[in-house]
């Protein structure tokens, strides 16, 4: 009996601790959902009322919202609507003013001298000054801040000294001539940085409040926003609600009253809320492609990125370069695009995707041209000049690396199937895990490899400027002085019609040489449901919530 | 008694120690860093980047400076979500994981108990035939895969609860469901085949001839020592369940601490891969410290002092 008492008395202890931690909870969690469901009526009311609340999913938590910081996608969105740079990119995706109300430009094309405008405020009231920005930008490049986004830093003057420790933050080479005006002087002439200033890594901080409390930018109570919105909530890991910003300058041109940021990883579970109404926007599970991808309600747009192969020229048989340009003829793209990978994509015959606007207007995709194509009879000929160069009787085995995933894998197999077909060529598969494959990579240790590039800011040089000599994001031994002279002018050449011929033909020697081959564009594909309009969609990766509406 | 949890205490600080020094050998011995990405970087960033989170030091280093993390329970911050700290993750982490395990738990335990006495009572009837149909069921369905018909015919088709995320009662009901059917399924079947082997003992037969109420027979005789095995997996049940489960959290975006375990190894995030392993080692022992103190609340014959047991 006094065990059985024993074992019931433990039995409510268990009981008790339970009903702790669940009162526990409960003290927070009734509170919570309380709030949350008086919120949800309060939306249902005030979206009776007119009230304009677009519900969207940020798939995880934003790695952080400090701007200097949070350098992917996933914090870059969020932050392109609760903060303005001097520039934000327009409809056109093209830099037009931003806090900035305009700007000179030296003739030597070195000084930008900005003029911020006089109702630029912060969301608590503040002005926002040059100051502001002199502090968020050298807070970027000191070495402790460890910023990832650093390197596109290095256009101003003093901005890598600093960041290697070599140099000062003083001789970083942006001052604040007044409280309104922000003169910036550059390495060398570089015609897009009005476009890197779009990136959220160039958005102002608020000094008085970051000298204040560093951590400002991990709470919403301490958030200070300078943009269309401002951030009202934020449940870590959970949800974050964004509210009009009656500070911002333009406030009149913002429709939405408020943004409901979900954070579902899922993409079927995402897809399933779109369903059901609990969301806006969602994206197309890859395996409902095939039904979904032609309706009504789908968005598909650029995305400034590349999947393709890298050849690694230290490795045989690569160092020749009709060999590598074999493998690039004898890959059907289309192919690929349309029944391996899917959801809209579009096959890639040169390696800058569309969407970004030349001087004159045009594409820079469409004034370049298809730079390889699919030809086997021509992929046959290169190669067997090019093992009659090399002496080969027989090629050297080849294998093809990628990191492991569902779509990289079919891709591979499609890859594979096609040389052997067209080529006769045996390839042998191989995935790795993400952080051993791109350890590999990076140490020139893999002989034939899959890679991405995401765009970073809105110009062709920031991809083509990867494969110059010694470059970290080259990967592939290639070194050639005269693609790396072309890559020079074509990021300081102070005229820009000049400036893109010099990217042309890069990206032109760049597939006489196929250094890498390229297979296919990112998109952009995104459900939307009905009445959900003006989201900016930038090929840089992040969208544009300022003249979003929903009816 | 008090001996005995002394000594354990011991064993597990030590058990503790060797887990988590192994889990720094494979750590420094895996290939990758936390800074790889899709996007562009330099050596220079590279550079500052390590020497921000102290990985340009050498290993002793490195590793004297996890142990005191760890004995000043500081983790530090988290390398891929830099504003939180490891403790704060799994702070916010710990007690959604909890509260999904505890209802889990309870739903799974008391169904479970009560399927397996019923099917132990209609022996080889209809009904025995049922349950045990619904726990194989059960144990071959894989929880994400209930979880997405789930809420496919619940939420999408039927619309009576809600789809994902963890903010009212409502949204709990799927993700519980999913979670506990499983291990209902395995504590039926353990309840089942004890109960029938205890049934046929002596004592119960013995019961029966006094005349007691069947009920009575099942619930003070029977069940006692029919739940000895259930204890013993319960606590690994446990520890897995409570500190949350990856993929049930994923699929209903439940932020939970589950993802944590799979998430930082992928992405080498070191603090939260030391943070999430001493803290699952530690719950982990400790369930399985209770459980050994359930069994000796429940079968008299062991005794802690004697080393063995019985």
């Amino acid at each position: 009996m006094k065990k059985l008492l024993l074992f019931l008395l433990t039995l409510t202890t268990v009981a008790v601790l339970v009903a702790c931690t669940a009162n526990e909870d409960a003290g927070q969690e009734p509170d919570d959902a309380g709030a949350e469901e008086t919120e949800i009526e309060q939306a249902e009311d005030e979206s009776a009322s007119g009230e304009k609340i677009l519900n969207l999913n940020n798939s995880v938590e934003p790695t952080s919202l400090d701007p200097s910081i949070g350098f992917d996608e996933v914090s870059w969105i969020p932050l392109n609507n609760l903060m303005e740079g001097l520039t934000r990119l327009d409809q056109d995706s093209v830099a037009a003013p931003g806090v900035a109300e305009d700007w000179e430009i030296s003739e030597d094309g070195l000084t930008y001298t900005f003029h911020l405008r006089e109702d630029a405020n912060w969301s608590n009231g503040d002005p926002v000054v040059a100051e502001d920005f002199v502090y968020a930008w050298k807070y970027m490049l000191a070495p402790e801040t460890a910023s990832a986004a650093a390197f596109l830093g290095y256009f101003i003057k003093g901005g890598e000294a600093y960041n290697n420790g070599e140099g000062s933050a003083d001789d970083v080479a942006v001052t604040a001539i007044d409280e309104k005006t922000l003169e910036v002087v550059l390495e060398a002439p570089a015609g897009f940085f009005l476009d890197v200033l779009t990136n959220p890594a160039f958005f102002p901080i608020n000094k008085k409040i970051a000298e204040e409390n560093p951590n400002w930018h991990a709470e919403a109570e301490s958030f200070v926003a300078n943009g269309p919105f401002m951030l009202e909530s934020w449940e870590h890991d959970s949800e974050m609600v964004f509210a009009k910003n009656s500070e911002y300058w333009d406030v009149d041109a913002v429709k939405l009253d408020k943004i409901h940021w979900a954070m579902v990883n899922d993409t079927n579970t995402q897809y399933q809320m779109f369903e059901t109404g609990e969301l806006d926007t969602a994206s197309i599970p890859p395996e409902l492609s095939d039904d979904l991808i032609d309706g009504d309600n789908v968005y598909i747009g650029n995305y400034g990125g590349l999947e393709f192969f890298r050849f690694n020229v230290n490795e045989e048989p690569f160092q020749n370069k009709n060999i590598r340009k074999a493998f690039a003829y004898a890959v059907n793209r289309q192919e690929i695009a349309d029944f391996v990978v899917k959801t809209g994509v579009e096959p890639a015959y040169g390696f800058v995707s569309p969407g970004f606007t030349t001087p004159s207007g045009g594409d820079f995709r469409d004034e370049n041209g298809d730079l390889v194509s699919f030809d086997t009879e021509y992929a046959k000929k290169l190669l067997e000049e090019g093992m009659a160069e090399e002496g080969y009787t027989e090629l050297p085995p080849i294998v093809l690396s990628y990191n492991t995933s569902d779509t990289n894998k079919a891709v591979a197999e499609t890859m594979q199937s096609m040389l052997s077909e067209n080529l006769g060529i045996d390839v042998t598969l191989e995935n790795q895990e993400w952080n051993v494959f791109s350890e590999a990579q990076q140490n020139l240790e893999l002989q034939f490899s899959r890679s991405s590039f995401i765009n970073d800011y809105s110009d062709p040089v920031n991809f083509l400027e990867s494969f110059i000599t010694d470059s970290y994001m080259n990967r592939t031994g290639w070194s050639n002085a005269e693609y790396d002279e072309l890559i020079e002018k074509g990021k300081s050449e102070t005229d820009e019609e000049k400036r893109y011929e010099y990217l042309y033909e890069a990206e032109r020697l760049l597939a006489e040489e196929m250094i890498v081959m390229p297979i296919r564009y990112y998109n952009t594909v995104v459900l939307q449901a009905d009445g959900v309009e003006g989201i900016l969609r930038h090929p840089v990766g992040y969208f544009d919530l300022k003249y979003a509406d929903k009816n | 008694m008090l001996k005995y949890i002394f000594k354990r205490f011991g064993i597990m600080l030590v058990t503790l120690w060797i887990i988590i020094t192994l889990t720094f050998i494979l750590m420094i011995n895996v290939p990758g860093s936390p800074f790889n990405s899709d996007q562009s970087s330099n050596e220079t960033i590279q550079a500052n980047l390590e020497a921000h989170y102290n990985l340009d030091e050498p290993y002793h280093i490195q590793y004297l400076l996890y142990l005191k993390s760890i004995v000043t329970f500081d983790f530090g911050p988290s390398i891929k979500q830099p504003n939180q700290s490891v403790n704060d993750l799994l702070g916010r982490g710990f007690p959604i994981s909890f509260e999904l395990g505890m209802m889990t738990i309870i739903v799974a335990v008391i169904s479970g108990i009560i399927l397996g006495i019923i099917a132990s009572l209609k022996h080889n009837g209809f009904i025995d035939y049922l349950a045990m149909g619904l726990a194989v069921l059960g144990i071959s369905i894989p929880n994400f895969i209930l979880a997405t018909l789930l809420i496919q015919q619940i939420a999408v088709n039927l619309e009576i609860l809600p789809t994902a995320t963890w903010s009212s009662p409502a949204h709990m009901i799927l993700p519980v469901t999913a979670l506990a059917t499983g291990p209902m399924a395995i504590i039926a079947r353990l309840t089942r085949s004890t109960m029938l082997e205890v049934l046929t003992q002596d004592y119960i037969k013995m019961a029966k001839a006094k005349g007691l109420s069947p009920w009575k027979i099942v619930f003070k005789h029977a069940l006692r020592n029919a739940l000895m095995p259930v204890v013993t997996i319960m606590g690994t049940l446990l520890a897995g369940i409570l500190t949350g489960t990856f993929v049930i959290e994923q699929i209903f975006a439940i932020p939970g601490m589950g993802k944590y375990f799979v998430e930082s190894i992928n992405q080498r995030d070191y603090p939260v891969i030391m943070g999430t392993t001493v803290f699952y080692s530690a719950f982990l022992i400790l369930m399985l410290f209770l459980v050994d103190i359930a069994y000796g609340i429940l079968d008299p014959r062991i005794k802690f002092h004697k080393k063995g047991g019985e």
